[in-house]
């Protein structure tokens, strides 16, 4: 079980896209990054830059080497007493190479069984055997959270989101009893909040007003470009008018496309965006961001 | 509102149910799968009915199309099926696994005033787009030479018990990824005269390859190079790159960004002597909904467009998919006859 707290949404939050050679305007761009963060020192050392820079909330997806960063979290208390977790799962990359190696069934058990003890595994065995056999995949999707969770255990997490790639599958499955069994699941037994990344916010927040989730987390790319924002830009500046939600921002400069000062501007004149997650690698760009949102968010 | 079906819910099966589901113009009705687990769900949570033979759905099912995203083993002869029960069809690619199998599905057509579509989503990739528009219009002038590079790592380990690793299902680097890159070589370029040098290799299948490669030569003089694989873990996610050398400039693109190099000043607006690069954050239109890349929904849209304006699919028909079929067969057997 995590720690529990009061959840405050951070108004800063560090992504880690950057550290994981994902950029979404140049490949070269993430090729020059992959190279650059290859040893996780290097990672640590951007956190420990925004971390005294006053930044001590994150974003991780679950790549394997967020582990690393998670254990290093763990060996040093002290040093990061006031750190904030955003987790946002699965990597779909992962478990779609997995399905290829593996197929669906395959892929599933490799995942929900890694790096466990036997009497882990027993464990798993007894609360997961009714949903091995009846194959429901939210019963799946519970253990799959367990498995991608464990990286994360006795750190302070503040929500866990459900990443951008699932919640758009689900969203256009429609299917509601999944996201309302994610919400209650994370609440249950995590004790924090549920969240959702998500390429089409305008659709996903109508969605998931009509499962009954009330207030929801959601965070998906807002610039002054309208680059990634589907279907159009106007759409997100209604919803975020118009509708009862918590919307956090990415991708707010559209990977270079809006200079910062205006990028900052725009996000804050939709009123209603209290949180930005922002990519950086050097301590200058950290810096430049956090006092532009700082001087904007009043 | 056109009646739907899907047939093989796998990765893209999945992708395409999920994008086309909430289509105003689309209702999805059924759905054949051959795994429990998938059928049980979809049944249980999207009250859409499934089936476990495409026959028996197709036969019973008053469809307007239906989506093919089985194993490529299998595409001839649903699709052959599904002509023949006058639906319009969306087939994954490749095409078909030869051929003589993919001339049959395109005569079939021969008649009927079906809409039919093969899934090379790279066609409707942003950049892509734009590079066929220069190509087109001629701003670098005759091609010299060709680069299709395509790598991932997609097969890490020997994908035993999936049908990836069965020839005969359309396993297989060759069919299963550098039809991609093929593809764009046709699309783009157009179908070579000769084909040469090709080789085949294994890195961690058994049954099948893992790379190839191979030398495409025009009558024109220009020369290709395609170099493709799919076991290279120092790519995060498949990557595309193309380098066309003409007689006035030169192109450079992958999925994000492409540059233009102009020898002189070229006579296209909004370019400029020397480089000019060009990201997709610059040009990229948002879509109706996302799941995975504008590129999938872009495809699909444009394959219900067709249908409901009745005009043919221009940008990846059937006959587009057979073009590379023919190339991909031609490749194959290029590297048979040298036996390496």
């Amino acid at each position: 079980m995590l720690p529990k707290g009061v959840f405050n949404m951070d108004r800063i939050i560090l992504g880690d896209n950057q550290f994981f050679g994902i950029n979404h305007m140049s490949e070269e761009k993430a090729q020059a990054q992959s190279e650059h963060f290859k040893d996780t020192n290097a990672i640590i050392e951007v956190i420990d830059t925004a971390y005294h820079c006053g930044i001590h909330a994150f974003m991780f997806n679950t790549y394997d080497r967020v582990a690393e960063l998670t254990d290093h979290f763990r060996a040093n208390p002290d040093r990061y007493a006031d750190l904030r977790l955003y987790p946002s799962l699965p990597y779909a990359h992962k478990y779609a190479n997995a399905v290829n190696e593996k197929g669906i069934i395959g892929a599933l058990n490799s995942f929900v069984f890694a790096d466990r003890s036997t009497d882990q595994i027993f464990g798993t065995l007894v609360c997961g055997a009714m949903s091995v056999v009846k194959q429901d995949m939210i019963d799946v999707m519970k253990l799959l959270i367990d498995a991608e969770m464990r990286m994360f255990h006795d750190l302070n997490v503040q929500a866990i989101f459900l990443q951008n790639i699932v919640t758009d599958l689900l969203l256009g499955l429609g299917v509601k009893e999944v996201f309302i069994e994610f919400a209650n699941y994370i609440k249950k037994k995590y004790s924090v909040e549920p969240a959702f990344n998500t390429m089409n916010m305008p659709k996903l927040v109508e969605f998931l007003l009509g499962c009954g989730i009330k207030n929801p987390i959601v965070c998906s790319v807002v610039n002054k470009a309208g680059y990634f924002m589907n279907p159009c830009l106007s759409a997100y500046e209604e919803v975020i008018r118009t509708k009862p939600f918590r919307p956090m921002a990415m991708c707010i400069l559209a990977s270079g496309a809006v200079p910062p000062k205006e990028a900052v501007e725009y996000v804050v004149n939709q009123k209603k965006i209290r949180s930005i997650v922002f990519g950086a690698s050097s301590k200058a760009h950290i810096v430049q961001t956090k006092e532009l949102i700082e001087q904007y968010f009043i | 509102m056109l009646k739907g079906a899907v047939i093989g819910v796998g990765r893209m099966g999945l992708t395409h149910l999920s994008i086309l589901n909430n289509h105003p113009d689309v209702n999805f009705v059924a759905v054949c799968e051959s795994s429990s687990f998938v059928r049980r769900n979809i049944s249980k949570y999207m009250k859409i009915r499934t089936f476990k033979d495409y026959r028996k759905m197709l036969d019973n099912m008053r469809l307007d199309f239906v989506i093919i995203a089985t194993p490529t083993g299998m595409h001839a002869e649903i699709a052959k099926y599904a002509v023949r029960n006058n639906l319009h069809v969306f087939v994954e690619k490749p095409f078909t696994l030869s051929a003589k199998q993919g001339c049959e599905v395109v005569n079939m057509l021969q008649g009927r005033n079906l809409v039919n579509q093969v899934g090379y989503v790279i066609r409707f990739n942003d950049v892509f787009m734009r590079i066929k528009k220069l190509l087109d219009c001629g701003a670098i002038g005759r091609l010299l030479t060709l680069k299709m590079e395509m790598n991932g790592r997609t097969i890490l380990k020997d994908a035993k018990n999936s049908w990836r690793s069965e020839k005969t299902e359309g396993g297989g680097c060759l069919y299963d990824f550098a039809s991609h890159g093929i593809d764009l070589v046709n699309y783009l370029i157009g179908l070579p005269d000769e084909i040469n040098g090709s080789v085949m290799q294994s890195i961690h299948s058994v049954g099948v390859e893992d790379a190839v490669c191979s030398t495409f030569l025009y009558k024109s003089k220009l020369r290709g190079n395609l170099l493709v694989n799919w076991s290279d873990p120092s790519y995060r996610k498949p990557a595309y790159r193309m380098e066309i050398l003409g007689k006035k400039g030169k192109i450079i693109g992958d999925l994000h960004s492409y540059k233009v190099f102009f020898w002189n000043k070229p006579e296209i607006e909004g370019f400029t002597q020397g480089w000019n690069r060009r990201y997709i954050t610059d040009f990229a239109e948002p879509v109706r909904f996302y799941v995975r890349g504008c590129e999938f929904t872009r495809q699909l849209d444009y394959f219900i467009a067709c249908i409901l304006n009745n005009i043919p699919c221009q940008i990846c028909s059937f006959e587009d998919g057979l073009k590379t079929d023919i190339i991909i067969e031609r490749i194959a057997k290029d590297a048979a006859q040298r036996g390496i």
